[in-house]
């Protein structure tokens, strides 16, 4: 009998069960007898890697395959890594235990900008270097995929390859080649490298070579390798409805952020707000049928307990089967005494009704996200809602007993000026109106209006991807406006930090360049940027300085339609001059009908499906 | 409905999950097993569920309690059978009794045995039976209430070292629980670095064998 390092560890950090693994449905298999070894990993703490639906399906794809297991891996908090470091223990995969600096593949999903610190240092903590040009026939493949992906030139030097759309078959595909090139003796990285480029949606960085001009933007992108195609285009799964779905998830013993079954009910959107990435590289929609979601929801519940439900998509009103999906799902869930919840509804005597059934008593918060104040902004993001919609609704709401509203605005959109800001001002104050106007036994009681606000930041694949971004300054300047402009104690007014948007802004539309900094950052220790106890600005701005890289170049510059941007030889679909189009038409205020209403002829219609052929 | 008690373990692969924790996992795997449970009434109904004493976050155990409500009468080889179907790995039923009347009552539970397996940081040689003829224990002891010192001589029970090579020892100890006094071995090994020469202690787990009502193994 002796102790491990590891029990010795684990009784000194905050919520152990972080790194035990062993949770209900979570896969158990010899590694002795597989070929592959993947390690999933989330660069970000368990609770919010588990709340992800993404690495649920992949987890499942992978481990159905006999000659593979797939492990989680997540970034170890603060405290587990120090005593990490202190006794040489090496990050290791949840499921065995193992460390993965010998695994076969280590995968990474990006979910957000702030997270690629996280990215760096989890190879570091895996002793796998963290240059692509560095590791040898010994160390794992690294590649990432997830939204982030699709500006993939940040990472490029740090990985290996990058898979480009939806995982459900290519992480299958790379997977196979894998396998090949492991039993031909393995070799040269390169040879698996040739062979995986030629797989539609897979981009290895070290395969092009980047020309700059004197002013620092791209002269030319071009392909090294004979098999390396100077378009990547991102993967999708056509027919949805028939898309892999896992019955069974991993229940965490802790709390996660998503703790309850999600179901997704489609991808993509119809909408084409254009400030929302998601919007556009999700398209096109695809919807799978009730049925598939009723029968999909009694095995998710049943295997594994979960006594709450939730719907999964990027706007559920969208949905064409709501009514029945939510019928039938109403008659499961009472049944068995189990929660329904139904985010991102609009609000309207439908759904209205629906909340009543589904929250019996409580009457919890409702959010809006008009997004911005005046009517013209809105008509410039294309956020098709009016003044008289919100006030519509919000008079519904008070009347049907609700009394807590949150409305979401974004500030620093184009052409936003001081009279937009404080409009938002004066948008919560006539939601208030319509409250007061309410006869007092007709309405809830206890008035909260929350105004949140976050400051826009231009991502790529929308048709804001050249707009500048706001200096920090202006937003401040902003902030401070509209606090000044809400004079109702009734009214609370949250934003959110700029400084954050301000390093989401340079990796967001960054180039191969800022490889280096990222390197450097996780020198110097730069890790959870996304947490505010753990984002050092200070520290970021003189990492940049020390590169001499001057990060404004990449977030508040201007930068014309003729520019080859960094994420030009990604292809999503939806065609640059559809953003060129787009980006006019928000200029003039002009707004564009959502694909049921008339098809705005994107180009997403070359993966002929989802809603373009509906 | 009817109540039952039932005896669980709780393994090394669960043994950092909070009561919290437990509790949750334990309701969800009764959800699995599709017995029907008994729901309190009100806004937000929860699961009936009695924990005996709780165990501390880290802590491994084969002897700990339960009291559940089931509608309807099953027998406990179907309760036991349907929810170790059910748990995760490291949760397992032991035994079941249908409870009625007071019999059962979880407030008898005075007393609890423990094995805790220590590592010294050096190899020392001690007496036990010298350490337990001290009149007084006096060491600092945490309760919900905040931290106090304590005689806690009188709440050893009993001590035992079953096992020692070099620096690892072995020590089955039977101490005062439940809601009168409640002892954790923690707080004994303190008291052992206090009263013992030498006696450092680099590290140490704890296992729970049996909740006892006097004399008598409580299920
Ligand atoms: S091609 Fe038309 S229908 Fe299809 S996603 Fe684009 S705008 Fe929508």
């Amino acid at each position: 009998m002796s102790f491990t390092e590891k029990d010795k560890i684990l009784a000194r950090v905050q919520k152990p069960t972080r790194y035990t693994g062993g949770e209900l449905n979570s896969v158990k298999k010899n590694p002795a007898q597989v070929q592959v070894r993947f390690a999933f990993c989330f660069p970000d703490v368990y609770e919010i890697a588990m709340s992800h639906l993404g690495i649920k399906i992949l987890y499942h794809i992978l481990n159905k395959r006999e000659d593979t297991y797939c492990e989680r891996v997540f970034a170890p908090w603060t405290d587990m890594e120090m005593q990490m470091r202190e006794r040489n223990m090496k990050l290791f995969a949840l499921e065995t235990g193992d460390e993965i600096t010998h695994f076969d593949i280590v995968a990474f999903t990006l979910q957000y900008e702030l997270s690629y610190s996280n990215v760096v240092n989890m190879l570091d903590l895996a002793d796998i270097p963290i240059r692509t040009s560095e590791r040898t026939e010994n160390h794992p493949f690294v590649c990432a995929g997830g939204p982030c992906a699709y500006n993939p030139e940040p990472l490029a030097e740090i990985v290996d390859f990058f898979m480009m759309g939806e995982g459900e078959e290519i992480i299958n595909e790379i997977t196979d080649v894998y396998i090949q090139w492991k039993q031909n003796g393995k070799g040269e990285r390169k040879k698996y490298l040739k062979e995986i480029a030629k797989i539609e949606g897979v981009y290895v960085p070290s395969f092009y070579d980047v020309e700059y001009n004197e002013d620092n933007t791209i002269k030319s992108f071009t392909p090294n390798n004979p098999n390396a195609k100077p378009i990547i285009t991102k993967r999708i799964m056509r027919d949805f409805d028939e898309a892999y779905a896992p019955e069974s998830i991993i229940v965490p013993f802790g709390e996660i952020i998503h703790d309850r079954v999600m179901l997704e009910i489609f991808r993509g959107c119809i909408r084409g707000c254009r400030f929302c990435q998601a919007g556009y590289v999700y398209r096109p929609v695809r919807e799978r049928k009730v049925q598939t979601l009723v029968s999909l929801s009694e095995k998710l519940l049943s295997s594994s307990g979960y006594d709450e439900i939730s719907l999964s998509s990027l706007s559920t009103s969208d949905y064409r089967g709501l009514k029945e999906l939510t019928d039938a799902l109403l008659e499961l869930t009472q049944k068995e005494k189990i929660g329904l919840s139904l985010p991102s509804l609009r609000i309207d005597n439908f759904s209205l009704e629906l909340m009543n059934k589904v929250q019996k008593v409580r009457k919890s918060g409702i959010t809006f996200a008009p997004e911005a104040g005046t009517q013209r902004l809105r008509d410039v993001i294309n956020k098709n809602i009016t003044e008289e919609n919100i006030l519509d609704s919000v008079k519904m709401l008070f009347r049907g007993g609700w009394a807590n509203v949150k409305l979401y605005f974004m500030i620093g959109l184009p052409t936003e000026t001081m009279e937009d800001v404080e409009a938002i001002a004066h948008l919560a104050q006539k939601v208030l109106g319509v409250y007061f106007d309410i006869p007092k036994d007709e309405r809830a009681k206890n008035i909260n209006i929350t105004v949140s606000t976050s400051s826009f930041v231009p991502k790529p694949f929308t048709p804001f991807q050249w707009e500048a971004q706001n200096t920090r300054d202006m937003l401040v300047e902003k902030q401070k406006r509209l606090k000044g402009a809400i004079t109702s104690r009734k009214i609370r007014y949250n934003w959110h930090d700029s400084k954050t948007s301000y390093l989401e802004g340079v990796f967001a539309r960054g180039d191969r360049r800022l490889g280096e900094v990222l390197i450097a950052a996780q020198k110097k220790g730069c890790k959870f940027d996304g947490w505010d106890e753990h984002f050092d600005f200070e520290k970021w701005m003189s990492i940049f300085k020390e590169c001499g890289i001057n990060p404004d170049f990449y977030n508040m510059r201007k930068r014309e339609y003729s520019e080859i941007l960094p994420w030009d030889h990604i292809n999503v679909g939806v065609s640059k001059e559809f953003f060129i189009r787009e980006s006019e038409k928000a200029k003039k205020a002009v707004t564009t009908a959502n694909c049921r209403e008339k098809c705005a002829g994107c180009g997403a219609s070359v993966f002929n499906g989802g809603v373009c052929y509906e | 409905m009817s109540n039952y008690v039932l005896k669980y373990a709780k393994g090394d692969a669960v043994k950092y999950i909070s009561h919290l924790d437990f509790m949750r996992t334990f309701s969800r795997a009764v959800r699995r097993s599709k017995l029907p449970m008994v729901y309190s009434q009100g806004f937000n109904p929860h699961p009936i569920m009695t924990v005996a004493l709780p165990l501390s976050v880290g802590v491994t155990s084969e002897g700990e309690y339960m009291k559940i409500g089931f509608d309807g009468d099953f027998s406990p080889d179907e309760i036991i059978q349907r929810l170790n179907a059910s748990l995760p790995d490291g949760l397992c039923i032991l035994d079941v009794k249908k409870a009625e009347g007071k019999e059962m009552d979880f407030s008898k539970i005075d007393r609890a045995k423990y094995l805790v397996d220590i590592e010294l940081k050096l190899d020392i040689s001690f007496d036990i039976d010298e350490f337990l003829k001290n009149d007084e224990l006096v060491v600092l002891k945490k309760s919900k209430s905040g931290e106090k010192e304590d005689n806690i001589r009188p709440y050893i029970y009993s001590m035992n070292v079953d096992k020692k090579e070099g620096k690892m020892v072995t020590i089955s100890m039977c101490l005062a629980a439940g809601s009168i006094y409640n002892l954790k071995p923690d707080t004994v090994i303190l008291a052992m670095e206090k009263y013992i020469d030498g006696f450092a202690v680099e590290f140490f787990s704890v296992h729970r064998l049996c909740l006892l009502a006097g004399q008598i193994q409580y299920m």
